[in-house]
């Protein structure tokens, strides 16, 4: 299913409605200033998050780079027991976006780490990642079965791959898609309801 | 114009100044208390938001707040702005300095361990020789212990033991989880005691400065508040050396103030309590101002482990759930070869472990994560730093913040004594997850960079001899006796035990000398 279909599918089900804190009601209630404002006159407009009517539009990543982290993320976290995965929550343009916005080390940590896994999927499968067969491309991702240490790793693309794998799995878990369909309370980390604090004056 | 000169002007409403206010007050001290951060309104300035309407969908502002690894996009407003008030350090050798600014500052968000010290780090060095005592023992400061904890209703069980001394509790009398049980009974032979993890549990919502000690202090009448005052320097009398008052920034407007006061108490946190003074150019006749700063390192999940019998959703009723906490247990009877002094860990129960420590991914990872929910046993690792001159902060002759006040520069780094000190920790309490018959499944040795713990200390320490300490016994600064520090920065030698108890208690028995003092005409 396309993701805005798949965005769409859900923002049609009255059971999975956004939560009772949308914006609007954080703008009348929670916010600075919200309290002092004569609440009987404001209106109550229901707003959305922009993933809710539109699609990221991948800036960072080469092509060839995004077809491989679009590849990878799916392996990663695939759609499983009835909630969404990587493809179906926007995490791959997410990250495209987020790394992009990321300092410098980071960047060359995704860049490095697209590149090899592109060069190695060449080299032994003459294709790119994206187009190798799915034992092909869960071949490559042999570095993850190395143990988790405090340092990050010195071969970059096992530091790439581990770094990935927690990356894709929190855009995921935290999208509007992945909170719609799970249970209602959902813990913050699962795209639940978190105290935020505004910014101080 | 305002010209009221207060018989004590207070730096910080945080534990340590809040503590100040409160004892002082309750004396008739009439107390000015001024605050870098704003007064908060909880309701208006927090609200519940679902993580994916957050503009980075939960993973922060990517460079924002580089320093404080505690932050994450619900709550990165309450932390300083680094951008604001940064500082500076060899970029190979980071510190993590975590600060708070507002009414109450940290202790509106500290974890509320409330441990005493014993004389095993009042005494540290007539115990193993390194560096210095504290001019006071345990005996001195137990009678402030015993006020304090009721004020801030610590839980806690008493244990008797030496190295953590009970205190004046709010009984915990739930029972501990069979996994500590089993955890406690296989390390009895290394001298481990699982005790109860001691809380101040305060009012429910709040075990803070905020509502326990500033609104009976300002009840007394002797209270004036202000905030959003960003001290710049202490001022002196040119004539007798004395303090008389501070200049601050107003935060918002950059309005330069005056305030006078017969007494200055510095309550500012630790490090911003030493960096008032160095840019004050005051205090430093011993020339170890700044100089000391420890800390205690932290290792988060520095082992984890599994209960078999809990797997897969199976665990029988009271085996998992809760916490406990091991007290340091080496280098007390006997001593270890390559470390001095010694680390403490809480140990939780029932949690799920984070994917990153499984080697796999997709389906595969679900079943591992799923067949290990509420399974685990996990671990932070709290281990003494010993307080070395060479740790530092000084001022960076380059580096201003945004009020033009010069910042720290941190020269701080850890040594094989804590290193070696982590292996132990974490080796041994492996071995004793296996002995219990826990399936380990990750260790961890290396730490988080210095100041992670939130609990800096030291670089304004006391001491009996003015030469190599900066405070007296009662935290009275030896060069300029009508200056008091009564935060962090004080301390000769921290322990394991979370700091913030001790602090409170220091104040309350500064501040108590100091209105004595004041009632005999003596400041």
């Amino acid at each position: 299913m396309k993701r805005r279909r798949f965005i769409q599918t859900l923002a049609a089900a009255p059971a999975l409605a956004v939560p009772a804190t949308s914006t609007a009601d954080a703008q009348q209630t929670g916010g600075p200033g919200g309290a002092q404002r004569p609440q009987a006159n404001a209106p109550n407009l229901e707003i959305s998050p922009p993933d809710a009517a539109a699609e990221t539009m991948p800036r960072f990543f080469t092509a060839l780079q995004f077809s491989a982290l679009r590849r990878l993320s799916d392996i990663l976290m695939p759609p499983l027991n009835g909630l969404p995965g990587a493809l179906d929550a926007g995490a791959p343009e997410f990250l495209d976006f987020l790394i992009g916005a990321s300092p410098a080390e980071r960047q060359q940590v995704y860049k490095v780490g697209l590149d090899t896994l592109n060069a190695q999927s060449r080299r032994r499968f003459g294709k790119s990642y994206a187009d190798i067969t799915a034992d092909q491309a869960v071949e490559l991702l042999a570095p993850l079965k190395r143990p988790w240490t405090y340092d990050p790793p010195a071969d970059p693309l096992e530091r790439f791959l581990k770094d990935a794998r927690q990356d894709v799995r929190t855009a995921t878990t935290n999208s509007q898609e992945y909170a719609t369909a799970e249970t209602p309370g959902g813990g913050r980390r699962r795209g639940g309801v978190g105290q935020y604090w505004y910014p101080i004056d | 114009m305002i010209n009221t000169e207060y018989d004590v002007l207070i730096i910080g409403s945080g534990a340590s100044g809040g503590m100040a206010a409160y004892t002082l007050t309750q004396k008739g001290v009439k107390c000015l208390l001024l605050e870098a951060g704003p007064s908060i309104d909880f309701q208006r300035q927090r609200g519940l938001k679902p993580v994916y309407e957050l503009p980075y969908r939960g993973f922060g502002k990517p460079g924002r707040l580089s320093h404080v690894l505690q932050a994450n996009e619900f709550n990165a407003n309450q932390w300083v702005d680094e951008a604001e008030a940064p500082y500076t350090h060899d970029p190979r050798e980071p510190y993590n300095w975590v600060r708070v600014r507002m009414i109450g500052g940290k202790s509106l968000f500290w974890a509320r361990m409330s441990y005493r010290l014993s004389d095993y780090e009042f005494k540290a060095k007539d115990h193993d020789g390194f560096g210095d005592n504290w001019p006071i023992s345990y005996a001195d400061l137990a009678p402030f212990y015993d006020r304090v904890e009721p004020i801030f209703r610590v839980s806690g069980r008493k244990e008797g033991l030496a190295q953590l001394p009970d205190g004046n509790f709010v009984d915990d009398t739930s029972p501990d989880a069979g996994a500590l049980k089993r955890f406690g009974a296989a390390g009895q032979s290394r001298g481990m005691t699982v005790t109860k993890i001691r809380r101040s549990l305060g009012d429910g919502q709040f075990a803070s400065s905020y509502n326990l000690l500033l609104p009976p202090a300002q009840a007394t009448g002797n209270l004036t508040i202000v905030s959003n005052a960003v001290v710049r320097e202490i001022t002196t009398d040119k004539k007798t050396g004395l303090a008389n008052g501070v200049n601050f920034v107003d935060r918002q407007s950059g309005r330069e103030l005056h305030a006078r006061a017969k007494v200055i108490v510095l309550g500012a946190s630790c490090l911003e309590s030493t960096r008032i003074l160095l840019n004050s150019k005051i205090a430093n006749s011993s020339g170890v101002l700044g100089r000391y700063l420890h800390d205690q390192f932290y290792i988060s999940n520095g082992v984890i482990a599994i209960v078999p019998e809990a797997k897969d959703g199976k665990a029988p009723r009271g085996l998992m759930g809760g916490a406990g906490y091991v007290p340091r247990f080496r280098n007390m009877k006997t001593k270890e070869k390559n470390f001095l002094r010694g680390y403490a860990f809480d140990i939780y129960t029932g949690g799920t472990p984070d994917a990153k420590y499984y080697p796999s991914w997709g389906e595969e990872l679900n079943r591992m994560i799923e067949s290990h929910r509420g399974a685990s046993i996990g671990t932070t690792i709290m281990g003494e730093v010993l307080p070395r001159y060479e740790n530092h902060v000084r001022l960076d002759p380059k580096v201003r913040d945004a009020w033009g006040i010069p910042v720290l520069n941190f020269q701080c780094r850890y040594t094989d004594n804590e290193f070696n000190m982590a292996k132990d920790a974490v080796t041994t309490i492996s071995e004793v997850c296996a002995e219990a018959g826990f399936e380990v499944l990750n260790g961890n040795d290396k730490m988080f960079p210095p100041g992670y713990s939130i609990h800096e200390l030291g670089t304004c320490r006391m001491g009996a001899n003015p030469k190599t300490s900066v405070l007296n016994k009662w935290n009275q600064c030896h060069d300029v006796k009508n200056l008091f520090v009564v935060d962090g920065s004080s301390f000769v030698t921290g322990g394991t035990q979370n700091p913030t108890l001790t602090i409170m208690s220091l104040s309350m028995r500064a501040s108590e000398y100091l209105a004595e003092q004041l009632r005999k005409g003596d400041l």
